[in-house]
């Protein structure tokens, strides 16, 4: 009887001391709730240190610990602690992302001059819902919509939560919409489509009342895209009373100026560093 | 004794206060309110003006009947929002020309403090003598008066809508515009290293720029940094060309190895207007006998220009850019209404110029 | 005499034991100051090819950012995060650092070094994904009481993008190293 009772003693006392034990699933997916168990009695103070996150609550051992959803919402690495009377004991375990069902879409240059090849890059980084990297290949559908042309899509796969497409820029100036579809995400921007600098720059001289009447020809690049309204062309009339320069935005496709001219006059135009041609009038007194 | 005491301080006080009268001036003021010269009567009326005692000043004026009193007191405290509303006539110098029993002509020298730096105002003014005192012929302003109308205003306008604080990482922002630095020259000054240049806006929407140069010395160390600051027109339409100056006083060009340039430009709402004609440009000395191109600039915009900046490129004969040179007009520019301006340029430098090209930068109290 | 020099020996003893341990606790310190060791292997990048300054800037401004993130959550200071992360990684971290203040915790790592593999640079240069192989000693302290001491090989995709004057963190996120 004595044995018996020294055994049955001897076994619960173990027990008592025995270490608790914290136990984890090895991969969770982000945003779903887990139940973490742990042995071993008495109260106990229990952490989940995340990427951002740190948390202590008081349980005790030997209980399931309840994980809400809203703590696991970031992908990463997590260590769960749960520290007794007996010390402390630790097991880790990942948070995988969730299905990809965002976009991070990234397109440059927001301008770029018409025609020009593989100018515009379009960049997809893939996200779950709770924003962590989708790191599982993807398929990302790119879609280019242009000013009066039919729309054009292509499917890219993701690759370690990227996926990339180069494209030329439209032939003709004016806005061009660039799309990123993936899940319930779809992203758009708008790349504008500029024509080139001014090619065949020709200015026109008439009498007016002030004097002259100076005009350029609509202004074109070389493709014939008009080059857009506020752009600077500078004119510069040299006669026997001095020089005179006027920088005139272009208005309506065309810039224009009214200059008075005294006795022969040399006129000569300029945008940027683009030159057109040289008149040469003669004004009256 | 008890009368001696407050006779004696009595006496103190009076020797005491003709003695501040004499060291106050007293004596040239009471010369200068007779007027007797040329050269008081002048002075006289700068003081007053200095003072902004304009019913005063005015009163000196032989030529009442011709000059407006208003016309008068604008000339010296701006309006439209100019340079001299923010201005004050810090001194003046007086330096007679010639004279003769009855009539004088004198030159004034104006040095204006304004918000942009000082300003220097030279004119030649006739002085004529009217009884016992001269006075001073103001001369007639007979520039073009402009009419009160309304003038529709309708070039390009540009206004930038960025990235919201809320939007996430990947929504778009439009890039910030491309400029170009067209040329650098560095010239070695008496008293300075200066670089000048030219910079092109290659973008199709307008830019506002600012130039910075580093400079490096054979080790690769940075000695010296300094930016354009305001000898640039910093917003610049597309297609839009600038010239620009940087200065680094106390330099020499032997300890610099290398210079590195940064053209920075952001995105800024900005108007097409004003547009302003420079015309009848010509180099040539003025009385003082200093180098100066100088010219007129007319608006030929609807918006009025309060506070127009010249800023003038010179080229050698191989088109190199070999001095950059800045002036603030006074007068505002009114639409269709010519003003003319003047700015300097060493001697030395003018030897070199074959040709020049004038922009014009504005400051305005409307946003652009 | 033999009393004496045993004495004095021991007394020399236990001074030596001491001073290293000075020493030694000053050393540690003085590691923790140093920037974490860095290196970039490249030879896989694209579609853009990586230049050289900005091969350097990366390993240097991701040595930082690992720097002031270690020392945020030691000393639980988020403003520590503003200089080298921003976007998601800044965010989270900060949130991290509010945690570990709520819970009375702090965490303190020591950087054994971080050897990055570049995955992708974007064609216009806005944007750069790495792994990075990183070694770790993580303790975690409830107070003054360490509740967590382990060694750690972890990896870590993570994203930088370009600042005014630096690369930054824009994305950091430890994955269990398998294929997806």
């Amino acid at each position: 009887m004595r044995l018996l009772l020294t055994v049955v003693f001897t076994f619960f006392a173990a027990l008592s001391v025995a270490a608790s034990e914290i136990r984890v699933p090895a991969q969770v997916t982000a945003g779903t709730a887990i139940t973490i168990s742990t042995s071993g009695s008495g109260e106990a103070s229990f952490y989940l240190i995340g990427p951002a996150s740190a948390n202590k609550t008081k349980v005790q051992a030997g209980s399931n610990i309840p994980v809400d959803s809203d703590q696991l919402e970031h992908a990463g690495r997590y260590v769960a602690i749960l520290c007794a009377s007996d010390g402390c004991t630790a097991a880790n375990f990942f948070v995988n992302p969730a299905e990809a069902n965002r976009l991070s879409f990234l397109v440059h240059p927001s301008r770029i001059p018409v025609g020009t090849p593989d100018g515009i890059s379009a960049v997809a980084i893939v996200h779950d819902s709770f924003r962590n990297l989708a790191l599982k290949p993807s398929p990302v559908t790119f879609s280019i919509m242009a000013k009066n042309e039919k729309p054009v899509s292509a499917a890219r796969t993701s690759e370690n939560g990227v996926a990339w497409v180069r494209l030329t820029s439209a032939r003709k100036e004016g806005p061009t919409r660039l799309g990123a579809a993936i899940g319930h995400a779809d992203e758009i921007r708008v790349v504008q489509q500029v024509a080139a600098d001014a090619c065949n720059l020709r200015i026109k001289a008439s009498r007016d009342k002030r004097g002259f009447l100076i005009e350029t020809d609509p202004v074109h690049d070389c493709a014939g895209n008009s080059v857009p309204d506020g752009t600077v062309v500078s004119f510069t009339e040299s006669d026997a009373a001095g020089k005179t320069t006027v920088d005139v935005p272009i208005k309506r496709g065309v810039a224009k100026v009214e200059m008075p001219i005294d006795g022969r006059a040399k006129i000569t135009v300029a945008s940027g560093v683009v030159t057109g041609n040289e008149l040469e009038v003669a004004g009256g007194q | 004794m008890k009368r001696l005491i407050p006779i004696v301080l009595a006496g103190i006080t009076l020797i005491l206060i003709v003695l501040a009268w004499f060291q106050s001036g007293g004596v040239e003021r009471r010369e200068m309110r007779a007027a007797n010269s040329p050269d008081q009567a002048v002075r006289l009326m700068l003081s007053q003006i200095q003072g902004r005692n304009f019913d005063a000043a005015y009163a000196r004026l032989a030529n009442r009947s011709d000059v407006d009193r208003n016309a008068f007191a604008r000339e010296f405290q701006g309006s439209y929002g100019s340079l001299l509303t923010y201005a004050s006539l810090e001194n003046f110098d007086v330096a007679p020309l010639h004279s003769s029993d009855q009539d004088s002509t004198v030159r004034v020298h104006l040095h204006y403090s304004t918000a942009v730096g000082p300003l220097d105002d030279i004119r030649d003014l006739k002085v004529q003598k009217t009884g016992d005192t001269w006075k001073v012929f103001w001369p007639v302003n007979n520039a073009t008066k402009l009419p009160p109308q309304v003038i529709p205003v309708n070039y390009l306008r540009w206004d930038v809508i960025g990235r919201g604080a809320g939007d996430e990482w990947g929504v778009q922002n439009v890039d910030t515009p491309q400029v170009r630095i067209l040329s650098m020259n560095a010239i070695q000054r008496p008293d300075s290293v200066v670089l000048v240049g030219e910079v092109v806006n290659e973008d199709s929407v307008p830019a506002f720029v600012n130039i910075g140069a580093t400079l490096l010395d054979a080790q690769g160390n940075e000695i010296a940094q300094e930016s354009s600051f305001d000898k640039i027109a910093h917003t610049l339409l597309p297609k839009q060309v600038s010239p620009y100056r940087i200065d680094f006083p106390n330099m020499r060009m032997e300890k610099i190895k290398n210079v590195r340039m940064d053209a920075k430009a952001l995105l800024v709402a900005a108007s097409a207007d004003p547009v302003i004609e420079v015309n009848q440009q010509k180099l040539e000395t003025d009385p003082l006998g200093k180098k100066v191109l100088t010219g007129q600039l007319t608006n030929e915009g609807g918006q009025v220009v309060d506070i127009p900046h010249v800023i003038a490129a010179y080229y050698d004969s191989n088109g190199k850019v070999v001095w950059v040179s800045d002036g603030y007009v006074a007068q505002p520019l009114l639409p269709q209404v010519p003003v003319p301006f003047a700015v300097d340029l060493p001697p030395d430098v003018a030897k070199g110029v074959q040709s020049y090209h004038v922009v014009v930068n504005h400051y305005d109290r409307v946003s652009s | 005499m033999k009393a004496t020099a045993l004495r004095y020996g021991s007394l020399l003893i236990i001074l030596s034991i001491l001073l290293l341990g000075v020493v030694a606790y000053r050393l540690r310190a003085t590691a923790d100051d140093e920037l974490p060791r860095v290196q970039l292997n490249a030879d896989n990048i694209g579609p853009r090819p990586i230049e050289d300054l900005t091969s350097k800037t990366v390993q240097r401004d991701y040595a930082l950012a690992w720097q002031t993130m270690e020392q945020a959550v030691s000393e639980n200071k988020s403003a520590l995060l503003d200089g080298y992360l921003t976007g998601l990684a800044k965010e989270d971290f900060t949130k991290r650092v509010d945690s570990q203040i709520k819970s009375g915790l702090h965490a303190h790592y020591t950087d054994r070094g971080h050897k990055l593999d570049a995955l992708f640079y974007s064609p216009s240069g806005d944007a750069m994904e790495l792994r990075d192989h990183a070694q770790l000693d993580v303790q975690i302290l409830d107070g003054g009481k360490v509740i967590y001491d382990e060694p750690v090989n972890a990896e870590f995709i993570v994203l930088m993008t370009p600042g005014a004057d630096r690369w930054l963190v824009r994305q950091i996120q430890a994955t269990n190293g398998e294929k997806p």
